[in-house]
């Protein structure tokens, strides 16, 4: 039976000359797994609201949503509510009290809900998704996956036949994003809850759900199964952020099953020999540009360590990235380099110039126009915001501006002072593949000494020179990103465990080479 | 545990006590109303608590002797400062409000340890349902600016500028974002349904006979206290006097401002007992 269909959609904000969706018809099944891929400003997030009353954006829409074949329209404010979960992109934002137990209650509360059958729902919730120890927490104690997580499962506790998610894992580290997936795959397979959901990151999800619909300029461009997709994406620009599986498969202009696990990939490169390897890789030496000498440092005089005697040296000119879990010590290590932090012991020897990208790049900005925040600076910007390709933007608030944006924007700050030596505090959070290929890209161009903390791995293993591993307070086994990367089995990227003992020395997809 | 009762019945007990200390100037209750906040902020908050009971100490010197200074009132002269006289009366006025002004603070920082959000939230919300949820939404709104600012103040270190500009600029920052992300916060909400009518409001007490015991006899202790029959005095002689009724009620009183301590202690105890039984 069909949960929620489309027909002949269409929407247009308010004062907007285009359509934002253009004739979407399709519908979900229930207790489907739908995942909806698209570039950003493709409509995704529209497409997603409009499947909930509450959220329908102001703007003029034409055609049908049919939820359990009534009219969406028609639907009570009650029934909406509590038989249609929505969540968003950020998990802070989203929680409105500041106890775990309260934010739980909250949806039944809002329906009217018995105080003892509260009690009893909250409970059964918080122990399935794992909050039982922090139910008596403060909300804002909580991680940012812990904080997903809490908005599921207070969506959940009202019981809704079909939940839509919009970007959930983007501002979570890879780890938790993984977690949350998986507790939502257990909602989908346990409780036969309908889960429609955009993301960007794909490799996880893709293997997750039963269709993907793909939305291009507002159009329903394709809508199958995942494996049937993956065919029909080939050489469009959306390709770029598949699988690494399925981009391999592509690559090689693969036949039969498209591989959407690292077990698949693996079999399917073993059928395959039309490829080879790029297994060389760069070395150089030149001039140190920053060298960190035995730091130790811990928070507070009680508390335990963070950093244990870290030593570290990188080159001038080159991007070196340091990869490690969340809490390893990361950003610790970033203020203590910017002089933010004292090491109580050991010293951090530069002459360069530093300049910081902070983790949320928002807030370097304080004005309400991009260009006043520049000018605070340095008159002369013109020349970074051309290469940059954010000179349109000069006359907006830096609020409304795009991730990507956003980041571009902040890089275009730093750099107007002119420092020798960046660095970068997880650049890539809330990015998605495109932004994070174009933010490579300008790094790459810079000629200045990045230095980069990050737990984005293929990120790392795509535009760095260096890296190192970040455990128990130092820094562990530095190396070209290369080796490095083959080095590991587990902390690695998707390629490297597809092709070891098959076709060793490939870290990126760009590494396999098809033979002619 | 006292702050396992129900809040209810806890801040009954509170405002029985309070209420009281501000209303009377008998030493007797007084003196027994401070001696059992002491003892109760020193459980609750072990060492600790040392440092503050030694200010609110000096606090009562000072109270103490501020009065004789400046009021001259009562008959019997202790000694002269510059001529002016200091008595014995305006000395034990001023010992009498220092009791009953440093008692009230530390009441209130007893509260304060015993009453955590969830206590206030559900006293407000049993009768403004709505106004709790505003209460909870401003300690989830709070810590998240303080973060956010901190987080954008840093974040401008790199920009040479003088501190309060930079401040003032990361205020306007924060206040701009914060804006920004009640949208969400609201769209959050009315997705959950916040617009329906019949709210209710979802708490973790439950309302015991032990709590209704307590209630009663905190109550009744309160009635006792409060039938007038202490006559007192203070100038130009102090006098004081005191009939089994009077005895009656500063008995009570002493019960009532030391059971929140005993009610402590109790179970401090009964938990070594068992620990020494095993």
């Amino acid at each position: 039976m069909e949960i929620i269909s489309l027909k002949n959609l269409s929407f247009r904000y308010n004062k907007a000359s285009n359509f934002a969706l253009k004739n979407v018809t399709m519908s979900v099944k229930q207790g489907d797994f739908v995942l909806v891929i698209g570039e950003s400003g493709s409509g995704k997030t529209t497409l997603l609201r409009t499947m909930k009353k509450e959220l329908t954006p102001n703007g003029e829409l034409s055609g049908e949503i049919l939820f359990n074949s009534e009219d969406i329209r028609d639907l009570s404010l009650r029934d909406s509510a509590s038989k249609i979960g929505f969540i968003m992109q950020n998990p802070e934002l989203q929680i409105v009290t500041d106890k775990v137990y309260s934010e739980l209650a909250f949806g039944l509360e809002n329906l009217g809900v018995e105080r003892e059958a509260i009690r009893a729902k909250v409970s059964e919730f918080a122990s399935y998704f794992g909050l039982t120890d922090k139910f008596s927490k403060r909300t804002d104690t909580l991680s940012g996956g812990e904080k997903q997580l809490l908005n599921l499962a207070s969506v959940m506790a009202m019981n809704p036949e079909l939940i839509i998610l919009d970007e959930p894992t983007s501002m979570l580290d890879p780890i938790s994003a993984v977690e949350f997936l998986n507790c939502l795959r257990r909602v989908n397979e346990d409780l036969g809850t309908t889960v429609i959901i955009a993301e960007h990151h794909l490799s996880e999800v893709f293997q997750l759900c039963d269709k993907v619909a793909y939305i291009e300029n507002g159009e329903l461009k394709a809508f199958d199964a995942p494996r049937e997709i993956c065919q029909e994406l080939k050489h469009k620009k959306i390709e770029y952020t598949l699988p690494d599986s399925v981009r391999v498969y592509n690559k090689l202009g693969g036949e039969g099953k498209v591989p959407l696990s690292i077990k698949e990939a693996r079999i399917f490169l073993q059928k395959n020999n039309n490829y080879t390897v790029d297994n060389s890789h760069k070395e150089y030496k030149s001039n140190p540009a920053l060298k960190v000498k035995d730091l130790w440092f811990r928070f507070e005089r009680k508390s335990d360590d963070v950093l244990k005697g870290l030593n570290l040296e990188v080159n001038e000119g080159e991007i070196f990235a340091l990869v490690g879990a969340n809490g390893s010590g990361k950003t610790t290590l970033v203020n203590l380099i910017s002089g933010v932090l004292k090491p109580y012991r050991g010293n951090v020897g530069t002459k360069s110039k530093l300049a910081v990208l902070p983790q949320n790049p928002r807030d370097l900005f304080v004005k309400d126009r991009l260009e006043d925040d520049f000018r605070l600076i340095n008159n002369s910007y013109n020349e970074l915001c051309e290469k940059f390709n954010i000179t349109p933007l000069l006359g907006q608030h830096p609020y409304d501006l795009s991730g990507g944006e956003i980041q571009r924007a902040a890089i275009v700050k730093i750099l107007l002072d002119s420092p020798d030596l960046i660095l970068l505090d997880e650049p890539t959070k809330g990015l998605d593949s495109f932004a994070k290929k174009e933010l490579g890209e300008f790094l790459y161009s810079l000629g200045v000494t990045v230095v980069l903390v990050t737990h984005d791995l293929g990120f790392a293993a795509m535009y760095s020179d260096r890296c190192g591993l970040l455990f128990d307070g130092i820094i562990t086994s530095v190396n070209f990103t290369k080796p490095f990367f083959l080095c590991n089995s587990f902390y690695t990227t998707p390629v490297v465990k597809m092709t070891k003992g098959i076709a060793d020395g490939a870290v990126t997809v760009e590494d396999i080479i098809v033979e002619s | 545990m006292v702050k396992n009762l129900h809040p209810f019945t806890l801040f009954m007990c509170f405002f029985y006590v309070i209420f009281i200390s501000v209303f009377t100037f008998n030493p007797m209750f007084l003196a027994s109303g401070l001696i059992g906040a002491v003892l109760l902020l020193f459980t609750l908050d072990g060492i600790k608590s040392a440092k503050i009971l030694l200010v609110y100490l000096l606090m009562i010197v000072v109270i103490s002797i501020t009065n004789p200074l400046f009021s001259h009132n009562g008959a019997t002269i202790l000694f002269f400062i510059n001529d002016s006289r200091i008595t014995l009366e305006s000395l034990i006025y001023g010992i009498n409000s220092a009791l009953m002004i440093v008692g009230i603070l530390i009441w209130f920082n007893c509260f304060n340890k015993v009453f955590d959000s969830e206590k206030i939230m559900y006293l407000i919300g049993r009768f403004f349902p709505r106004l709790a949820l505003v209460f909870s939404m401003s300690l989830n709104f709070i810590p998240r600016l303080t973060a956010e600012y901190r987080s954008i103040n840093s974040a401008q270190k790199t920009i040479r500028q003088s501190r309060i500009k930079r401040a003032a600029a990361a205020f306007s920052a924060v206040i701009t974002r914060s804006m920004e992300g009640a949208i969400i916060t609201s769209d959050s909400m009315s997705a959950r349904g916040y617009s329906l009518k019949g709210r209710t409001h979802f708490h973790r007490f439950r309302f015991t006979p032990y709590d209704a015991f307590y209630l009663v006899l905190f109550t009744a202790l309160f009635v006792l206290c409060v039938v007038r029959s202490v006559e007192i005095c203070y100038y130009p002689y102090f006098e004081m006097n005191v009939n089994a009724f009077g005895l009656v009620s500063a008995i009570s009183f002493l019960a009532l401002a030391f059971l929140p301590f005993i009610l402590e202690v109790k179970e401090a105890l009964k938990w070594k007992l068992y620990l020494s039984r095993i």
